[in-house]
């Protein structure tokens, strides 16, 4: 069950709000109501957020986002359309039934804080179990909790006049902890703070999140914050949804222009990680094979370079065609002591932008381990390029781009053509197609648009 | 030339009339309310003048235990505070109705009755000043038995001390009590305010004395201390819903305006006729002029709360009420302060109107100055009642300080 489902949702301010909706419905652009005197802010938005993710609406301003999270715990109700918490149907609730599904379930942190100046930190912190009616020691015992969360242990006897903004907003944030509700609304949260602060409370967020696995709902109108936080995005325009998904796919899969002219300026590698731009690792080589085989299959599949995997698909290390090709004619037979171990490995969830100094150092592709040492992936230093180009068709075949050095994965030109050796190999090698093989079946995030060029 | 032929014949609508006629329609049918109001009104001035200007031995005693009382109650004492003060008016109130005192009194061992009526020179034993002693005497033991706390016992034994000290100046050495008076205010001063308004209040009481208008002045503050509680009382819930209902609000704005300016003269004529003369209809009329700011700067307060605080006690489930009583009146307290302020300015401004319909008072002088061109006794009457507005103004300014939002906003600084 989905902690928060809007159905259709629309908000429309005015008197013939009813007759808007119809009009809306029909898929008129709001510009195009002007007629009825009415302000449409939310316009046919269904969507749904899944217990424990971080799910960010980001929006301009006037693209209806704070209006949008206000319908999601009744501070405004809805001109047409449902939100369901839990199941539930807010839009039927009694005044005294939103007011305890907001006091229990949906707590809120504000873009201004929205701290009591006349209270001491404590008590803004122990708020919302203060309404709730649980006893003073009680609820200040769970508000020194919730500060020490967020780092403001000492602080407690402050007024929040007395606190720097990003203090201030930890205590609003330790206000919607302390409260211990499933759901918390986060509404521009840290859009009044400066930059490097927000990008504190960010991480600090995610940490909070990882710990305590609430559901968040997070409102803002900063593109790359929406990118680092999300779990799943909803991009608004002009009150309507103009896409939902993650991050990847919004970057490289925007659903119009509009969220293509959004997503331009964003910094790629910050968002895009390892696994979003990894390619199946092939070839690769089992251990317990030969010199001979390895070399027929890095000529099979006209590299000249491969990864050395056990058949649990743990990573080995690397071998190189030029180093397997002396030790064949020197009539070695086995790969002991020809296997490069010591090569760099990163995990899948790495930002591209952390990825760049290692690509530059390594002689091999980059292999992506899961935390099994598992190989899920490699990324060749051409893919980590081509993966910076924003998505249009034009920039997506990075094309063969004649490195340099010898040991990159591109294609050698004029590569001898495939060597006799008849060695039994880990799987059916055929020329041309690179199979998927035995040992690594799976690359699993690699469905996007890399494949032009694999 | 005879411009006749152009003259338009506008009917005359009888408003005064209908005026006068609504007054004796009200007189008529509502006469017990009247009374009863008018009743109570009076009850609180006479009260609160004897207070001020009669002061007795148990009214000093009762002052002396509110002060332990509130040493007590903002060191977080309070379950033993409520209960002695309960305990007291009980019994008070038994003394009242039956007498139930002399039976405390006359358990208690009898050397310490006959050495204080020596002392004092009295023939008998007052049971409310009995009363008022063993409430005192049960707060100190509190202040000392419970209370760790230097300043506190400090405050117990400046309050005995005081007590002791004005008890003995005026009851046996026959000090007149205005010199007795004064100095309290001068020390509520120097509490609340600062040694400046402290120093100014000191000046001012004793130019009031040697003036010989300290009976006066006592009189009129107790009257506009009567009609301000009044108007604050009313203006405040008025002020409030007019913040929460545009439509309240107006139709509230005229109707202020209109109290505001129609001349009080006007309304002291409806006021006479419902309550006759003395300081009730004085108290009326003061109410009404000196109302509209409190609910005015009432409403300005509220409404000045940012919006988003109002909306995290609605976002964290809050009840409306609690909204307002924990978020909207702290934060808004200090510009109501501002409004009970003007409040007490303007009602100060009409004892002067107060006094010609019989409330007495500084307002009774200024008007025998005016009526028998009197210069000395108006002017005097005048500078008594600039005195008190300044002290008052001072007073109730400083104030708010004391509220939440400006402590808050002190610590920040």
């Amino acid at each position: 069950m989905p902690a928060v489902r809007a159905e259709k949702l629309y908000k429309v301010f005015g008197k013939r709000a009813a007759k808007a909706v119809d009009l809306l419905a029909d898929g008129r652009h709001r510009d195009r109501i002007a007629h009825l005197n009415v302000t449409a802010a939310v316009i046919d938005v269904s969507f749904e957020v899944r217990p424990g993710e971080i799910f960010v609406v980001m929006g301009l301003s006037g693209s209806g986002k704070s209006t949008l999270i206000r319908m999601l715990n009744g501070l405004l109700p809805p001109t047409a359309g449902t939100v369901e918490v839990d199941g539930t149907d807010i839009t039927r609730l009694s005044k005294s039934g939103l007011r305890e599904l907001r006091s229990r379930r949906i707590s809120m942190v504000f873009q201004h804080f929205a701290l009591f100046p006349h209270r001491s930190v404590l008590d803004n912190a122990a708020y919302g179990l203060e309404v709730r009616g649980v006893p003073r020691e009680e609820r200040r015992d769970a508000a020194r909790r919730a500060l020490a969360l967020v780092g403001l242990e000492g602080w407690e006897e402050k007024v929040p006049g007395q606190l720097s903004g990003g203090m201030q907003q930890r205590v609003g944030l330790a206000r919607a902890l302390a409260a211990d509700t499933d759901i918390i609304l986060m509404d521009e949260a840290f859009s009044a703070l400066d930059p490097l602060i927000r990008r504190d409370m960010q991480t600090q967020l995610l940490e909070l999140q990882a710990t305590l696995g609430k559901t968040i709902i997070f409102i803002t109108h900063d593109l790359n914050e929406a990118m680092r936080l999300g779990d799943r995005i909803c991009v608004l325009r002009d009150g309507r949804v103009a896409q939902i998904g993650t991050a990847e796919e919004i970057l490289n899969d925007p659903a119009n222009d509009y969220v293509a002219q959004f997503v331009e300026d964003v910094d790629r590698t910050r968002v895009l990680t390892a696994a979003s731009v990894m390619e199946s690792p092939i070839p690769v080589i089992d251990p317990s094979h030969g010199p001979r085989a390895a070399l027929r299959t890095m000529r099979d599949n006209q590299t000249v370079s491969a990864f050395v995997v056990r058949r649990d698909r743990r990573l080995v290390g690397a071998v190189r065609e030029g180093a397997i090709g002396q030790a064949v004619r020197e009539g070695a037979t086995s790969l002991d002591g020809l296997v490069d171990t010591d090569i760099e490995r990163v995990h899948p969830d790495t930002s591209l932008a952390d990825l760049f100094a290692q690509a530059a150092e390594s002689p091999y592709p980059l292999a992506v381990v899961d935390a099994d040492e598992r190989l899920v992936g490699v990324i060749p230093r051409v893919t980590l390029l081509a993966a910076l180009a924003p998505a249009t068709p034009a920039a997506a075949p990075a094309a063969p781009t004649g490195d340099a050095k010898p040991v990159a994965d591109a294609e050698p030109a004029a590569a001898p053509a495939a060597d006799t050796a008849p060695a039994a190999d880990a799987g059916p090698a055929p020329d041309d197609a690179p199979p998927p093989d035995g040992a690594a079946a799976a690359a699993p995030a690699t469905s996007d648009d890399e494949g032009s060029r694999a | 030339m005879t411009a006749t032929a152009l003259t338009i014949d506008v009917p005359r609508l009888p408003v005064g009339e209908s005026f006068d006629a609504a007054i004796e329609w009200l007189r008529a049918n509502l006469r017990p309310l009247f009374s009863f109001i008018g009743m109570v009104i009076e009850t609180c001035v006479d009260a609160l003048t004897g207070l001020f200007a009669a002061t007795s031995a148990t009214q000093f005693t009762l002052l002396a235990a509110a002060v332990v009382a509130g040493a007590l109650l903002a060191r977080g004492v309070r379950r033993p505070v409520y209960i002695a003060v309960a305990a007291w008016a009980v019994l008070y109130i038994a003394e009242l109705a039956a007498g139930a005192a002399a039976a405390v009194i006359g358990s208690l061992p009898a050397p310490l009755f006959l050495w204080a009526m020596g002392l004092f020179g009295a023939e008998y034993v007052y049971p409310p000043l009995v009363l008022a002693l063993l409430l005192l005497a049960a707060l100190t033991a509190v202040s000392l038995a419970l209370v760790r706390h230097r300043r506190t016992w400090l405050v117990t034994g400046g309050a005995w001390a005081a007590l002791l000290l004005v008890l003995v100046l005026h009851f046996i050495a026959g000090v007149q009590l205005a010199l007795l008076v004064a100095p309290l205010f001068v020390v509520l001063a120097l509490a609340v305010a600062g040694w400046r308004v402290a120093l100014f209040a000191a000046i001012g009481f004793l130019l009031i004395i040697s003036m010989d208008k300290w009976d006066n002045a006592m009189s009129s503050l107790a009257l506009i201390i009567v009609a301000t509680v009044i108007a604050v009382g009313v203006s405040l819930p008025i002020g409030v819903l007019a913040a929460y209902n545009d439509r309240v609000s107006a139709v509230l704005k005229p109707l202020l305006d209109f109290m505001q300016t129609l001349p009080a003269f006007v309304y002291l004529l409806p006021a006479i006729a419902f309550f006759s003369i003395g300081a009730v209809p004085g108290v009326i009329a003061t109410v009404i002029f000196a109302m509209p700011p409190g609910v005015r700067l009432t409403e300005l307060g509220i409404r000045q709360v940012d919006p988003e605080l109002v909306e995290a006690g609605e976002a964290f489930g809050a009840p409306d009420l609690q909204i307002l009583g924990r978020i909207q009146l702290p934060l808004a307290l200090a510009t109501i302060m501002a409004g009970i302020n003007q409040v007490i300015m303007l009602s100060l401004s009409m004892v002067v109107i107060a006094g010609m319909v019989g409330a007495g008072g500084l307002g009774n002088d200024v008007y025998v100055g005016i009526a028998q061109g009197n210069v000395p006794v108006g002017f005097e009457g005048g500078i008594a009642v600039v005195i008190l507005a300044i002290y008052l103004d001072r007073l109730t300014g400083a104030v708010t300080r004391f509220s939440p939002a400006a402590r808050a906003a002190r610590a920040r600084a």
